[in-house]
């Protein structure tokens, strides 16, 4: 152990038992990092979370991916080893500056974490973020487990300084938010880095783009050089006749699968390490490649005009786990090789078929919580004959069944612009954008900006909760909070877009009647508006608003209230009953025809 | 596969899965073995299903596995889905009187299985009625400490190394009531249920 200097919060006097991003973090201090940004996303959030609560290191929430991306090379180039933080989709965010970056290279060591989510349980794709190494020329870390998580930081650091270039640790959600033992090392002290003002290495006008270009390719040759030395990448022997390749947790799926089998562990998988590869085909005579989505190790193997087995096994899409591997292998790897009589594997043992849930079960899909106030934009908003365009965050949730009140919903702050379009091509107030509060920040000014430029029609709803609620309360410049807790200057959304020209209202989503009326008022008037619907996101509000009652006499299980799509409203024998999760925010009883629904008097 | 056992704790938002996950881990810390855990919680403060699984053993690899060896479920339609996840001849340990309605159910768009999850089906059943367990505790949210004290009838570990499991996890403030909870768990399953 490392004795806990410059550990102040880590409890050394027991296992530390570290999520993938908690490792990250740590690693990441343990490296002499010195400033951590990023903008939340599953599964990334948490490596910035724990940042936040460790000594020696600053970190903060950005407007999202792109400006955090640009935040950390400022970092870098004042010379502090910086990380930023991202999940998959965010380095699309992030991707221009990204791709400029690796030409301009860094002066304090950069790091891009990006956390890929294979099969989506968190995300709208599944996008294999390992083709930005290869599309960026960078070098990519992949850790296999928490250990690794930790120990990969620092290296990544040491190859970002010597080699002047960012590098991508690739994370996926099972390292992420897995969790393992890890053992604390000794800390690092980098060298200090003093900025030095060098215009043909930051300035990227063409000419000397150019000649950064050439640079990038000398550098991706020598880290090539590099890889096939890189204590990361190993070489395991085996005692059975086969081979497999592979990175991050699929190696631990491929290692539990086939404990006999000959590995080749990338643990820096781009560049790829050519003569590593070629040791691990005059070891045995049968290669497998075992990655998640993608086959990129596959494809660059096949190029070498080595063969193997790959995705014509494996499926290329979803998460792996040991059992999939095996299945889909084991037939492959244990079909005997020409001329060799011993078996390569005792015969696999039978799995009987598991048992199997019954058909039909109801599902359960997420839902917006009881007494959420977007609850009430969706009911009000859906009475008009309206194209509402989404975004991403809890209201999301809205395009569900019953709600059913948003027609799209592509990435982050898209909602604006593809409102603005569907309008100038119909000509007329056809849709609306829904968007949250962070995300409006995220990258919903500048499409607000381009509507009112180009003289777009629309109705902005901001769902303004007052926090980043999806990813589990998070502040954003709108109110100020920082990771720490601490509070900083706030940017006031409506004094924003009156600042742009665009008319702007502020509502508070608590009072339907006013909401509805506002809404209402604004999709009549010509042009381009926002309304601002403001009230904070329930689950931080503690007090309950009022007892509801039911009026069984007048309740007739018409459903419009149920409509609503509240978990706390339940349909009973004859009428409707409120459940103890209701946190009285009235909304069905502005819904209900027959008044049939009311506070408890002396409530 | 090689002597690593899966534990997966099913349920909904808010019903203290992780908190039980990491009190399993801790527990399989105090006894030297290696572990890996693994959460998916993207939707855990939404009302959606949440899973976590523990594995625990020798030398532990992979964080996930398809089927565990046993399944804890907190809630009762989340056992019904928990016996897609378990191994042949595992056993699943579900609290049979808790139940949160999805909003098809409350909708009457769909019907909540009347019965329990089907012992039938060749899996062992451990019912528990862990709400009247945690309520006789002091408090109906430790619904998960109790599911863990019955589950710890059939897994290997020593009560001093639950007791180690239990203060490393919980939080002081809430220890106490957390350990009767385990403790009336854990009597509640007779040696008759947990079998040969």
């Amino acid at each position: 152990m490392a004795g806990g200097v410059g550990y102040n919060r880590c409890p050394v006097e027991r296992t530390l038992f570290f999520s993938g991003n908690e490792a990250i973090a740590h690693g990441a201090v343990r490296a002499g990092a010195g400033f951590a940004c990023g903008y939340p996303g599953t599964p990334s959030t948490e490596i910035l979370e724990t940042a936040a609560r460790l000594d020696g290191i600053h970190a903060q929430w950005c407007v999202n991916e792109k400006v955090a991306l640009e935040t950390a090379v400022g970092a870098s180039l004042a010379g502090v080893r910086t990380i930023v933080t991202m999940k998959h989709v965010g380095l699309n965010v992030a991707a221009d500056p990204f791709m400029t970056l690796s030409l301009t290279g860094v002066n304090g060591g950069l790091v891009v974490v990006s956390a890929d989510d294979p099969g989506m349980q968190s995300s709208q794709n599944e996008q294999d973020n390992r083709a930005y190494a290869k599309f960026a020329k960078v070098p990519m870390l992949e850790p296999s487990d928490s250990q690794e998580a930790y120990d990969f930081v620092a290296e990544a650091f040491a190859l970002s300084e010597e080699f002047d270039t960012p590098v991508l640790l690739r994370s996926t959600t099972r390292l992420s938010h897995g969790r393992g033992k890890v053992i604390p090392r000794v800390p690092i002290e980098p060298e200090p880095r003093e900025y030095a003002r060098d215009i043909s290495k930051y300035v990227m006008v063409p000419q000397y783009a150019r000649l950064r270009n050439r640079l990038v390719l000398e550098r991706l040759q020598k880290l090539r050089a590099r890889a096939e030395e890189s204590p990361l990448n190993v070489l395991e022997a085996g005692t059975a006749d086969v081979g497999i390749i592979a990175a991050g947790v699929a190696y631990t799926y491929a290692r539990e699968a086939f404990p006999k089998a000959w590995f080749l562990k990338l643990g820096m998988s781009h560049p790829l390490p050519q003569h590593k590869v070629a040791r691990l085909y005059q070891q045995v005579s049968r290669v497998a490649v075992v990655e998640e989505l993608d086959p990129f190790i596959e494809e660059q193997v096949r190029a070498l005009g080595l063969p193997l087995v790959g995705k014509e096994a494996l499926p290329a899409d979803g998460e792996l786990d040991q059992d999939i591997v095996f299945r889909a292998l084991e037939p492959f790897l244990s079909r005997r090789p020409p001329r060799r009589r011993r078996p390569v594997f005792a015969p696999a043992p039978r799995l009987a078929d598991p048992p199997q849930p019954a058909a039909g079960l109801p599902v359960r899909p997420p839902v917006l919580c009881p007494g959420c106030t977007h609850r009430a934009v969706f009911t009000a908003l859906r009475r008009h004959k309206l194209a509402p365009m989404g975004d991403i965050g809890c209201y999301t949730l809205g395009a569900l069944p019953p709600l059913l009140a948003l027609d799209s919903c592509l990435c982050m702050g898209a909602s604006i612009g593809m409102m603005a379009g569907f309008n100038k091509a119909l000509g007329r107030k056809a849709a609306a954008a829904v968007i949250g509060d962070s995300t409006f920040f995220h990258s919903g000014v500048t499409p607000l900006i381009d509507a009112y430029y180009n003289e777009a029609d629309g109705l902005v709803i901001v769902l303004d909760n007052r926090t980043t609620a999806m990813t589990g309360h998070q502040g954003h410049p709108g109110t100020g909070l920082r990771p720490d807790g601490s509070q900083g200057p706030a940017v006031d959304i409506q004094k924003l877009c009156e600042g742009i020209g665009v008319r702007c209202d502020t509502v508070d989503a608590n009072d339907y009647g006013a909401l509805d009326a506002r809404l209402k008022a604004e999709l009549d008037a010509p042009g381009l508006g926002v309304v601002v619907a403001l009230a904070p996101c329930v689950l931080t509000v503690r007090e309950k608003a009022g007892a509801i009652v039911v009026d069984d006499e007048r309740c007739n299980l018409c459903g419009l209230c149920l409509d609503v799509g509240c978990p706390a409203l339940a349909s009973g024998a004859d009428s409707v009953a409120v459940t103890e999760v209701c946190t009285g925010c009235g909304l069905c009883i502005e819904v209900c025809r027959r008044n049939a629904l009311s506070y408890a008097e002396g409530a | 596969m090689n002597g690593t056992t899966t534990v997966s704790l099913v349920g909904v938002g808010g019903q203290g899965i992780l908190l039980a996950a990491a009190i399993l881990a801790e527990t399989a810390f105090a006894e030297g073995l290696d572990v890996k855990a693994s959460e998916i919680k993207g939707m855990a403060q939404r009302g959606g299903s949440v899973q976590s699984t523990v594995r625990f053993g020798a030398n532990v690899w992979s964080p996930v596995a398809r089927y565990a060896d046993v399944v804890i479920a907190t809630e009762l339609l989340e056992g019904h889905r928990g016996l897609g996840l378990l191994a042949p001849q595992g056993t699943l340990v579900c609290a049979t009187t808790t139940r949160v309605m999805p909003g098809s159910v409350l909708r009457r768009e769909e019907e909540y299985p009347d019965d329990l999850p089907a012992a039938a089906r060749g899996a062992r059943l451990i019912a528990v009625d862990a709400e009247a367990l945690a309520r006789a505790a002091g408090t109906v949210r430790a619904v998960n400490v109790a599911l863990l004290g019955a589950a710890s009838a059939v897994l290997p570990f020593s009560a001093a190394s639950w007791r180690r499991g239990l203060a490393a996890a919980v939080p002081a403030q809430i220890l106490a009531v957390n350990e009767r909870a385990f403790a009336l768990g854990r009597g509640a399953v007779s040696n008759e249920e947990v079998g040969p």
